[in-house]
């Protein structure tokens, strides 16, 4: 009796032995996954807002859905059948057949996306196998507006393409962490002195630049003129060439944010105002005479001598304008007005201190103006994603570099995109000053608009001289070009044309084009108030930007001159 | 006359080692607890802490179960707000006013001003 009960005593000692002393770690590893509650504490994506004149109101969002889940081991077929398949309505996700087919599985998604008041009515029924989980979804209420700007969210969560994808850091936050002692409700207690709670901080509400009416009215002319004039691409930038700031910026065709997936292919999501680089062609004849002025080498006024074309390392270059009237001695005013190239290679010329030869300080003039004053094929810094462009530099080890070159005085020849292009036509007219574009407003937080400080210029491009000189050539050039006379008085309005071949198979393409136009205006005698580029193109079609990108601008035009309340010069009593 | 000498009580109790006038006659005795006792007084404040200590625990956890049903509703209640502000938005988005009944009474106002394309 007694040394049974030693025994006994002694297999319990050695048990606890074992228990407390040789596997202690791993049984408190046990009972720690048995007692604590840890949950990830999501950090919710910020919001984005665009400008309602000057309140910002929120065109990113989110908003809880529930995916609804069965476990067919448990739940009651002919009930989940009968009760579910009108409330998922067109958010099920599976056939009830195949939901049951194998009673063995634990598991079966059955409804994904499902609003709150559906979800309300699912958990309502209490019916034993079925059970929602929540989660936040991307919600974009104004559709598809300004979806090349703001992207969209994928399934993982991750920010992708706009804004979406640039500031996919500081929209997504940081998640926090809840580490506590449970109960056997998993109800977190107080109790225990490990516990952790590290609050989520959710990402920041950005503000964007963009004004929502003018953006969508952009849009909307985008896709009017699309239909008229017939090309299945357009595109435009509105800036502020006094800040830098983007006030609307289209893409035609657009696509669902919400439902990024509906779409053709990946293409759809370029936003090509800031992805696409692509030869901006005659529109860059402005930032050439701009530099050839700036450099003293050239006024309105001087005269070259055109025939029409010339020929340069052997390529000829040619004047799409061929009328007898503007061979022979010619100002720039005029070859800027009707667009000649052999003006412009002149005026790259002029650049090197030749009257007939491309030097090497005329390459290096113009591709320091180009790249280092303008900003043209390199990135803005603007807060999207960007490509960056191609300038060949002046003494690139290639062939015909001075044919090149002059081809550049044209934008041809070279690569930019159209934030590059309006960055720097606003430096052009606006005194000098390079803005670095921007898109971002400033933050929201707490419902309260904190609005980014004041900009100031990053450089100076040409003088305010030139500048005005610049703004008179482009106000010229549109004036000549407006058929039924000139803009409505008191206003300023300046523009130029673009119309670049598009290299195909490692070559020029004889039928396809692409227009241009950057226009920009205000009130007369004024710095001008909005800069508009627009771009017009379709895979295998001549667009010219005379015929195409100049009315979709008249268009753009009129109306953000209204919508920004652009006042005439009022004249003085004679 | 007789000489009188003076002796004081103290050294009178002293000296003679006798119980003297004024002094106490209860005899001092100490007295122990015993092991059962000092036990059951163990036992007994042992007892009294737990009791403090499942009181304030069950108290504790009662608080978190408040806080915990709280915490629910409000996240319950944020998640319903998020839905009407999203709602709110949709209602208020420009395609829905310009596709409103209101905006379709409405006549279309005619651009002046500017040059016909």
């Amino acid at each position: 009796m007694r040394l049974g009960l030693l025994a006994a005593m002694g297999v319990i000692v050695v048990r606890l032995f074992f228990i407390q002393i040789v596997q202690h770690d791993e049984w408190v590893e046990k009972a720690a996954a048995q007692q604590t509650l840890s949950n990830v504490l999501p950090a919710k994506r910020g919001e984005i807002y665009m400008m309602d004149g000057s309140e910002p109101v929120a065109v990113v969002m989110n908003t809880t859905v529930y995916t609804v889940i069965v476990d067919p081991m448990l739940a009651n077929d002919e009930m989940a059948e009968k009760e579910l398949t009108e409330i998922l309505g067109d958010k099920r996700t599976a056939e009830w057949s195949d939901v049951f087919a194998d009673r063995t599985r634990r598991y079966y998604i059955v409804g994904k996306n499902v609003e709150r008041k559906a979800a309300e009515k699912i958990a309502e029924l209490d019916m034993t196998g079925v059970w929602l989980q929540s989660n936040t979804k991307r919600v974009y209420p104004e559709g598809e507006l300004a979806a090349g700007v703001l992207g969209f969210v994928n399934a993982d969560g991750v920010g992708q393409y706009g804004i979406e994808g640039a500031m996919n850091e500081e929209l997504s936050g940081t998640d926090g962490l809840m580490k506590t002692v449970k109960d056997i409700n998993n109800v977190a207690l107080s109790i225990g002195d490990d516990n952790i709670k590290i609050p989520a901080q959710n990402g920041e509400n950005v503000v964007l630049t963009i004004d929502k009416t003018l953006q969508y009215n952009v849009e909307k002319i985008l896709e009017k003129k699309s239909g008229e004039l017939g090309f299945k691409n357009m595109s435009a930038v509105v800036m502020d060439p006094n800040t830098g700031k983007v006030l609307a910026m289209a893409n035609y065709p657009s696509y669902d944010p919400g439902n990024y997936g509906n779409v053709e292919s990946a293409a759809a999501y370029v936003n090509h105002v800031v992805e696409d680089p692509f030869e901006p062609a005659s529109v860059c004849k402005t930032f050439t005479f701009a530099a050839a002025t700036e450099l003293g080498v050239m006024t309105a006024d001087k005269t070259f001598t055109n025939y029409g074309e010339v020929t340069i390392d052997g390529w000829p270059i040619r004047n799409a304008e061929q009328g007898a009237n503007l061979l022979g001695t010619q100002t720039m005013q005029t070859a800027f007005n009707y667009s000649l190239n052999t003006g412009s290679t002149q005026a790259l010329r002029w650049m090197g201190g030749s009257e007939t030869e491309i030097t090497d300080a005329a390459r290096e003039k113009l591709y320091d103006y180009y790249y280092n004053h303008f900003g043209l094929g390199h990135y803005t810094g603007i807060e999207l994603y960007e490509s960056p462009g191609y300038l060949v530099e002046p003494h690139a080890d290639m062939y015909g570099l001075a044919s090149l070159y002059a081809n550049m005085t044209f934008g041809q020849n070279m690569q930019a995109t159209m934030i590059q292009v309006a960055s720097a036509i606003s430096s052009v007219v606006n005194g000098g000053k390079y803005y670095t574009p921007t898109i971002v407003a400033g933050k929201m937080v707490n419902g309260e608009f904190i609005a980014e400080e004041k900009r100031e210029a990053s450089r100076q491009t040409i003088s305010e001289e030139t500048s005005a000189a610049m703004r008179q050539m482009l106000y010229n050039t549109r004036s000549m070009w407006r058929i039924n006379g000139t803009d409505p008085e008191g206003y300023y309005v300046g523009g130029k044309t673009g119309t670049a071949q598009v290299i195909k198979n490692g070559a020029y393409s004889m039928d396809e084009t692409q227009a241009t136009y950057v226009g920009v205006g205000g009130t007369e005698g004024e710095l001008p108030q909005y800069v508009i580029m627009v771009r017009v193109w379709e895979e295998g079609k001549l667009a010219g930007g005379q015929e195409h990108a100049l009315p979709v601008f008249n268009e753009l035009k009129n109306y953000v001159q209204n919508y920004l309340r652009v006042q005439p010069k009022v004249k003085e009593a004679e | 006359m007789r000489p009188q000498t003076y002796v004081s009580k103290r050294s009178a109790a002293t000296s003679t080692g006798t119980w003297s006038r004024n002094f106490n006659t209860v005899r001092h005795t100490q007295k122990n607890l015993g092991p059962i006792a000092y036990a059951g007084m163990i036992g007994a404040i042992v007892l009294m802490f737990g009791l403090i200590y499942v009181s304030q625990s069950t108290r504790a956890t009662g608080y978190d179960y408040e806080l915990s049903a709280i915490e629910s509703e409000i996240s319950e209640l944020t998640a319903k707000k998020e839905d009407l502000a999203v709602e709110k938005a949709r209602l208020t988005s420009i395609a829905a006013s310009e596709n409103s009944e209101v905006a379709s009474s409405m006549e279309t106002a005619s651009a002046s001003g500017y040059v016909a394309e």
